[in-house]
């Protein structure tokens, strides 16, 4: 990679007092286009130094827990040799610098922040460091040579003279700047390939009280409002009455908003909350109102094993091979709506200015969710001032192209004098959200005597994530979305005869991809399924994968976590199971032991591997794969959305019931491969594997088949 | 005029209706937002807060419950209890997103205060109505522990 001229920036309309140094990459498509319209120069800036050697890294990558601040952090740090515990993040305004590399937004999604940016961020990283040396040593009239780094300082190595790198600012400002700076050799890393804990200082925010996410956004005469949503999908509101509502203490407005909704604008969020409640709505509830849960599924289960359903896969003969195989093995796999819960509900602050405005959220989506805001406004979004906070977790939930809490945000604060947070409460979220489809789906495969998969046959039926959205053109094809089609069609074994088809059925009930997207589902049903096709002719589960793949990435995680757990000594149907998937260029393998008793279950010990190519950091993977398989337990044992009567059956965390601390395994190992390979992603690939390891796991231990979710017992 | 002691600083509660959450008065009006909001009915801890230093879901306590008393939000910096477990939290690089862990933390303080060595049982009895999305358990159970055993 090389960097010209033009990459870098000395932006001194920022900070007079700081260099800021950032850099631009050709990028592909559309954004380079956009790229033409405007001068590179204003929009540069990853990294800050005040001359009293304060640095500042301004980070596009938004933190939801996933541990991105810290291990793009790590990346630029290494490479700029600047002292670890003191640098300050700061989210990044939105500007196309900080775009995906070949996308034309700022996203966090896809386990991709660390994947596609530590590369160009240690570029920075480096090339600053070069600069700062060289500047160093005309000082000290040495040669590069002679001079070293440590902890924001430049040290001269023969008098150990120190210079911080903020008095050398005014040096390197009118510098050229070096385009082929090498990048530290893995020996040279002080920080990469370490276990690196979260940073101290957002840590030290997160134990005081004094992180600010989304919901802690206050501002001078701010006001917040409560909403009034349907229940029903698809309902509109035919009148509504507020007069009890509107003289309640602190109302200052009751408004409807053009999404059939209802704010109230109050003083204080709980006045507007009340106030909410004692508004009377008559609803047009629509056709919707006659669909139940169990409709849906009776629809569903009448697309499987129809002959035209659009195709996926087709090679070879499946048929015939069905017919002359040894042993065939087929299941049905239920999979309900999921919600995704965030621990912080939903919210977006909104300060409408007349042609300006200023907005505070946490989101994932930050150059859609100005240009939302733009939009309804009736405004340029470059005159939306975009503030990223802290994200109380989001799993997706806030990575939606419809964008609906900041429109129902932008909506209430439209042509109010004043700011204005809105905040849904937890019954809004779990019951009008945006849910991981309920998926139905049939597997079916065979095996020849001497243990080869022969072939392999599915129905996906659930409905799509992208179709009508602003994706729809990229990702849903001939009938497919291309989310039913990750993990499912690319599945890691060796088989020739496929016949794999999908559908997505409509309804209005409103779908979001849930951490993992695809994955989620077509890891459970491959997993499962070649689980059952193994215990079919008698062969060990984990060699029966071994047998059957065909990279040896994943025979080597096998093997690793064959070896942890002793697989081999293990006793015989004492609840373990084994499970592998690849996503988002990693590959994640369990083996997990579950504990039968009282007609309950409990997973008791996880050994996992990891291989993502390059651990940027351990630690890190260990946290993301420990919380990835806390939180899949509770999709596995309890939380599910059911619908009657076209409205949600659930409301809080006491029906909708996700995964807690007494649910927690006894025991999580982790182990990491650096294979080498092309980095991938770490914060959704724990999720895929864990459903299958556990079903895997409970036919082990109870003899039974458990294919519908959330598996209860009896 | 009613008073809530709050980190030993005294605050006199002028135009809040009796029934608002603690929740609702430390946010909304005295803009103390380390304490959170999750479910708004007791079910996640999100919330909590020591009330005379017993940890209470202030989503759903009246503020009329803690007038003239004392309550001890994330915000203290001197409390014994908050410190040690900052300590271990640190040290076991529990949080994740954070947005839980207010709450976790001063739950596990207000165990540890009715019970200096709880064992293993009583701290994950303790914990269970804390829920943390990011699935940070296996490491607030360490972390927890390792001040119980301290």
């Amino acid at each position: 990679m090389k960097l010209t001229r033009r990459d870098f920036l000395k932006n001194s309309t920022l900070l007079t007092s700081a260099f800021v140094i950032g850099f631009h990459l050709p990028i592909k498509g559309m954004a380079a286009q956009l790229e033409n319209k405007k001068e590179i120069i204003e929009r540069n800036a990853f990294i800050k130094i005040n001359k009293d050697n304060k640095i500042t890294f301004i980070l596009g990558q938004v933190e939801m827990g996933q541990g991105a601040y810290t291990g793009i952090a790590m990346c630029i740090a290494d490479e700029l040799d600047a002292f670890w515990d003191e640098i300050i993040f700061e989210p990044a305004p939105v500007k196309d610098v900080y775009n995906i590399p070949g996308m034309p937004m700022m996203l966090t999604g896809g386990s991709m922040s660390i994947k596609t940016q530590q590369q160009r961020v240690r570029l920075v990283g480096a090339t600053l460091r070069f600069m700062l040396k060289s500047a160093a040593a005309k000082k000290w009239k040495v040669r590069v040579y002679d001079v070293e780094t440590k902890d924001s300082y430049v040290i001269n190595k023969r008098t150990k003279e120190k210079l911080s790198y903020g008095s050398l600012i005014d040096e390197i400002k009118n510098m050229p700047i070096p385009s082929d700076v090498k990048l530290k050799e893995k020996n040279e890393y002080n920080l990469i390939g370490t276990r690196v804990k979260r940073h101290p200082i957002e840590v030290e925010e997160k134990i005081t009280g004094k992180a600010k996410f989304g919901i802690d956004v206050r501002l001078p005469d701010m006001k917040y409002a409560a909403l009034v949503q349907p229940r029903v999908f698809g309902a509109k509101i035919k009148s509504y009455d507020d007069s009890k509502a509107k003289n309640m203490a602190g109302v200052l407005k009751i408004k409807q908003l053009p999404n059939e909704k209802i704010a109230v604008i109050a003083n204080h969020w709980y006045q507007a909350k009340q106030a909410s409640e004692a508004i009377d709505v008559v609803w047009d509830n629509g056709e919707f109102e006659k669909i139940s849960t169990a409709d849906l599924e009776k629809e569903y289960k009448s697309y499987l094993g129809k002959e035209d359903l659009p195709i996926m896969k087709k090679d070879g003969d499946t048929q015939t091979a069905f017919d002359k195989a040894f042993k065939v093995v087929e299941a049905e796999y239920s999979f309900p709506f999921l919600a995704h819960a965030p621990m912080e509900p939903l919210n977006c602050t909104v300060h409408h200015q007349g042609s300006k405005a200023f907005m505070s959220v946490g989101g994932q989506f930050q150059t859609l969710y100005r240009g939302t805001a733009a939009k309804i406004l009736g405004i340029n979004p470059e005159n939306v001032e975009y503030y990223n906070n802290y994200l109380g977790s989001s799993f997706g939930r806030r990575a939606n192209l419809s964008s609906d809490f900041v429109v129902d945000a932008v909506l209430v604060a439209k042509d109010e004098a004043y700011p204005i947070m809105t905040l849904w409460t937890r019954e809004d979220d779990i019951k009008m959200g945006y849910y991981r489809p309920m998926t139905l789906s049939h597997a079916k495969m065979a095996v020849d005597e001497k243990g080869n998969i022969t072939a392999f046959k599915a129905d996906l039926i659930n409905q799509s994530l992208t179709k009508g959205t602003m994706f729809e053109s990229m990702m849903f094809k001939d009938g497919i979305d291309k989310t039913q089609r990750e993990g499912i069609e690319d599945h890691p074994y060796k088989i020739s005869n496929h016949d794999l088809k999908a559908f997505c059925p409509t309804s209005p009930v409103t779908v979001l991809w849930l951490r993992s997207v695809g994955h989620t589902v077509s890891a459970h049903i491959v997993e499962n399924i070649i689980d059952q096709a193994a215990v079919s002719i008698g062969a060990d589960p984990l060699d029966f994968r071994i047998k059957n793949l065909q990279n040896p990435r994943f025979v080597k995680l096998l093997e690793n976590v064959a070896a942890q757990s002793n697989w081999y000594k293990r006793e015989k149907n004492s609840g373990f199971g084994v499970a592998i998937a690849e996503s988002f260029g990693s590959i994640v393998a369990y083996i997990i032991k579950v504990k039968v008793e009282n007609n309950d279950y409990k997973v008791q010990n996880v050994w996992a591997c990891v291989d993502c190519g390059m651990a940027v950091n351990p630690l890190g993977i260990e946290n993301q794969i420990e919380g990835s398989i806390n939180f899949t337990i509770g999709y596995i044992k309890s939380a599910q959305i059911t619908l009657t009567n076209g409205a949600v059956d659930q409301n809080n965390f006491y029906d909708y019931e996700v995964n807690r601390l007494k649910d927690a395994p006894e025991s999580i190992k982790v182990e990491i491969i650096n294979s080498g390979e092309k980095i991938g992603g770490i914060g959704e690939v724990g999720v895929p594997p864990m459903f299958a390891a556990v079903m895997n796991a409970l036919a082990d231990a109870t003899g039974k088949r458990y294919t519908k979710f959330p598996i209860k017992l009896g | 005029m009613n008073y809530v002691i709050i980190n030993n600083k005294k605050y006199e509660l002028k135009d809040i209706p009796q029934d608002t959450p603690i929740l609702w008065v430390l946010r909304d009006y005295l803009n103390m937002t380390g304490t959170k909001f999750g479910c708004g009915v007791a079910q996640c801890g999100a919330c909590t807060v020591l009330l005379e230093n017993k940890a209470i879901r202030s989503c759903s306590t009246p503020i009329s419950e803690a007038f003239s008393k004392n309550i001890t939000t994330i915000e203290n910096k001197d409390d014994i209890e908050l410190k040690a477990l900052r300590i271990v939290w640190r040290e076991n690089d529990v949080a994740q997103c954070g947005y839980c862990q207010s709450g976790q933390i001063i739950n596990a303080a207000g165990l540890l205060k009715s019970n200096a060595n709880p064992s293993n049982e009583q701290i994950k009895e303790a914990m269970n109505g804390n829920i943390c999305r990011c699935g940070t358990y296996n490491k607030i159970l360490k972390a927890v522990t390792t001040v119980a055993k301290g």
